[in-house]
């Protein structure tokens, strides 16, 4: 039974991952591509006055959408954000905090 | 009006015509062209505007690296860098970017073919405090190099420091388009409000105005004999919030801009020397109360959604009600703001049906339940020129993007700047 713990123990570090909740990148990069990259980019690279995301780790992205889910005031966008994290579940976040902390460095 | 399409609907219809290899043709509208594109740019960082030689070579500024050169084999020279850049023949570091703002709008010169003379709008640290510049440059033949530079506008505002605004941070609602009019030979300069709502009724300051002045950046004959007593003679309209797009009707000349609407009713505007664009986000008046940061452009809710029409009720785009004679919209987006960025009109029989028209881009603002919306319209315009008759969407071949910039090719394609990195060149069959 150590076996599969130890493996996801390794795979989670390999990727550098500071969070206990592993996401889901596939669900989380469907999701990006829904709701964040038409402002972000496609590359995360960020557009016009809308922040990159590369380079963020795990634990920030899902701290500040969660910030944002709560209706918190984190910047000037944040009229923006708010509203488009607020349906957001916990599973989201961790989805797009997994997608985006590794497909974006 | 014709149908519109969703976004998403289009970029399915996109990608499949592109992996069938078939030209795509509007079924929005029984009159529009088969299109193909081509990517003419890719991976640039945010492209923001184009201007083209007779032959082909294209100008381009990207917001934050600068000025460059695509010649006609698809080479790029780079001609003037911004600060922190590196790989230009010349870097000017006073030249900044944040935010909306950086390098942005670029023009030829109609006398170009003799003095070889190009301009830029660009953010420079210059001043004590920053501001935004209309930079003129001499290109030399070989166009690897820009020198000369005489700054012939240095006191365009740019927003200073964030306020509590959506997309509040500094550099915001910074205009930036500059063009030549093919009747008067002057250059226009669209300029922002900057989040100050003292900015666009004002006439001692350059912001929320379409400028028009010579290539010495001189004002133009006429401005101030048609615009209130004591107003900068540079200025040709006032009361403006953000104008990024104007383009002027191949037949009569007349300017038209494109300009971002507050949370509803982006609006193409049609000039007139002097004409107010009834723009007044200023709190205490017109019914309204105390604003945050004393500017009430998205108010009276400016961060959660609700209804348009109700939004236009309180804080209208042209406040018709305060300035009884300000300019009527020539179109309002159907009451929705979605980030009108760029307009330009399409000539030539190539065109089919849609030669004469005006093209607008959109950037996409998805907020408050208001469709995302990334798309280029083709607006038919009355006879009379001051309503649009019909709005048909462009089934973009190359799919939705951040639309930032039109241009029409010297062959008469249209070419797009997008904020994800790339140029297109859309050629109608």
């Amino acid at each position: 039974m150590k076996t599969p713990v130890l493996c996801a123990v390794t795979a989670a570090l390999a990727i550098g991952m500071t969070s206990a909740q592993a996401g889901d990148a596939s669900a989380g990069e469907t999701l990006y591509a829904e709701a964040c990259a038409q402002c972000h980019g496609p590359k995360a690279r960020g557009m016009a006055s809308f922040p990159s995301l590369a380079g963020n780790d795990e634990e920030f992205i899902v701290s500040r959408l969660e910030q944002y889910r709560a209706g918190e005031k984190v910047g000037p966008n944040s009229g923006l954000m708010i509203p488009n994290a607020a349906d957001l579940s916990d599973a989201d976040i961790a989805n797009l905090a997994t997608y985006i902390s590794t497909r974006f460095q | 009006m014709a149908q519109k399409l969703s976004t998403r609907s289009f970029g399915v219809i996109a990608a499949s015509a592109l992996i069938a290899g078939l030209p795509i043709t509007a079924h929005a509208a029984s009159d529009a062209p088969s299109l193909k594109h081509t990517t003419v740019l890719s991976d640039l960082e945010n492209p923001w505007d184009m201007a083209f030689l007779a032959d082909g070579t294209m100008l381009f500024t990207e917001k934050c690296r600068g000025l460059s050169v695509r010649l006609p084999d698809g080479d790029v020279n780079h001609l003037l860098g911004m600060n922190g850049t590196e790989g230009y023949t010349t870097t000017a570091d006073d030249l900044v970017c944040e935010g909306q703002a950086g390098m942005n709008g670029v023009a030829v010169d109609p006398d170009f073919a003799d003095n070889r003379t190009i301009y830029v709008y660009s953010a420079s640290t210059i001043s004590d405090l920053r501001t935004n510049r209309v930079v003129r440059l001499t290109l030399n033949t070989g166009l690897t190099e820009v020198s000369n530079r005489t700054d012939i506008i240095k006191d365009i505002p740019y927003k200073q420091t964030a306020s509590d605004h959506p997309f509040g941070g500094p550099g915001a609602h910074n205009g930036g388009r500059i063009r030549f009019s093919p009747d008067d030979g002057y250059l226009y300069v669209t300029t922002g409000d900057n989040h100050n709502s003292d900015l666009p009724q004002s006439g001692n300051s350059l912001g929320g105005k379409v400028l028009r002045i010579d290539g010495n950046g001189e004002a133009a004959a006429g401005n101030a004999d048609a615009t209130p007593e004591g107003f900068d003679p540079r200025i040709f309209t006032y009361g403006h919030r953000n104008v990024q797009g104007i383009t002027f009707d191949p037949e009569t000349a007349q300017p038209y801009v494109s300009e971002h609407g507050p949370w509803h009713s982006d609006e193409v505007n049609a000039l007139v020397a002097g004409g107010n664009s009834g723009w007044d986000p200023r709190p205490n008046m017109a019914g309204r109360g105390d604003c945050p940061d004393h500017y009430c452009g998205y108010q009276p809710n400016q961060n959660e959604g609700m209804d348009p029409d109700d939004r236009r009720a309180y804080m209208p785009i042209s406040d018709m009600k305060t300035y009884p004679d300000a300019m009527k919209p020539v179109w309002g987006n159907n009451g929705l703001s979605q980030g009108m960025s760029s307009a330009v009109f399409l000539t030539g029989d190539q065109w089919g049906d849609w030669n004469g028209r005006l093209a607008v881009s959109f950037l996409g603002i998805g907020f408050g339940g208001t469709p995302v919306g990334q798309r280029i319209n083709v607006l038919d315009l009355a006879n009379d020129g001051k309503s649009a008759q019909d709005a048909t969407e462009l089934p973009a071949p190359m799919g939705s993007a951040r639309f930032r910039s039109l241009v029409q090719g010297p062959e008469g394609d249209l070419y797009t700047a997008t904020d994800e990195g790339q140029i297109h060149r859309i050629t109608p069959n």
